[in-house]
């Protein structure tokens, strides 16, 4: 009846481990995203390297939960993150209700004030930071804000991601993010420039 | 009532239009101000180097390779 000798089995098996093979290597063609953003939502290398190998068993466990076609870099940051808060790495509430005066100028405001007075244009106020106020000032900047401005300052989400990795809606992303920005330009500010303004 | 402060409300409205999520309307409105305003104009343009600038600083210290073969490894062996 049938011209095919193959038992469907085994077609089947075969197709799943072309899929499964595919999926890891699509997985790990990523790996240096995932990092990048891993690194920066813990404190620590060793931390980071710990989770991305946690994160990268548990997508080939469950490889096959993931939806063809959708974004395979977002799906792999929701494993992240939900490993991350798994680890009770976040016992403290973050600060939502405190205070935060400084408005978006507050940076250039700051940093230019610290000048020598003359004029000065745009790109030497920036240079008045070091690589080391930027990585100080984000280390400080308390997790949940953090979260939101790694993912979309550094790892390139859009809000509509951010929201579906950390699972938080999107309104709860844009004042994350609005607040996180204001937070680690007020670090930035105090690394380079000191305290409060004279 | 304080009256209405277009430099506050460009300072209000930076990282959403940096983001591109302002609806047409309000992206004119912004861009129209910032073609108009100095002092606007070169914050804005400090922000968009700040942002170069915090993902370059950030970004410096690569996944090592020790890292990359443990990953590879986690991959299920072929039959």
């Amino acid at each position: 009846m049938s011209e095919t000798t193959r038992d469907p089995d085994a077609r089947h098996i075969a197709t799943e481990a072309r899929d499964r093979v595919r999926f890891e290597e699509e997985a790990l063609a990523l790996s240096d995203q995932v990092y990048r953003v891993a690194r920066h939502l813990v404190g620590s290398r060793e931390e980071a390297e710990d989770l991305v190998q946690e994160t990268y068993a548990r997508a080939f466990r469950s490889w096959r939960s993931f939806q063809p076609g959708t974004n395979l870099r977002a799906w792999l940051l929701r494993i992240l993150t939900n490993l991350n808060i798994d680890r009770g790495r976040r016992q403290q509430r973050s600060p939502d209700m405190q205070p935060l005066e400084e408005g978006d100028y507050f940076l250039y405001n700051r940093l230019e004030a610290a000048g020598d007075g003359g004029p000065s244009d745009e790109e030497q106020v920036v240079e008045r930071l070091s690589q080391n106020d930027v990585v100080s000032a984000l280390s400080e900047v308390p997790h949940d804000f953090r979260d939101v401005v790694v993912l979309v300052d550094i790892g390139d989400f859009s809000y509509a991601d951010a929201a579906q990795i950390l699972d938080i809606p999107i309104g709860t992303v844009m004042s994350r993010l609005h607040r996180g920005r204001r937070i680690l330009k007020k670090a930035m500010a105090e690394h380079a420039v000191g305290g409060e303004a004279a | 009532m304080t009256a209405y402060d277009p430099c506050a409300h460009c300072e209000e409205v930076m990282q959403q239009y940096m983001d591109r999520v302002l609806t047409d309307a309000e992206r004119a409105e912004a861009e129209t101000h910032l073609d108009e305003c100095a002092y606007c104009r070169k914050r804005y343009r400090f922000e968009e180097n700040l942002r170069q600038f915090v993902r370059h600083a950030i970004a410096s210290e690569p996944m090592s390779i020790e890292l990359k073969t443990k990953l590879a490894a986690l991959r299920t062996p072929l039959q």
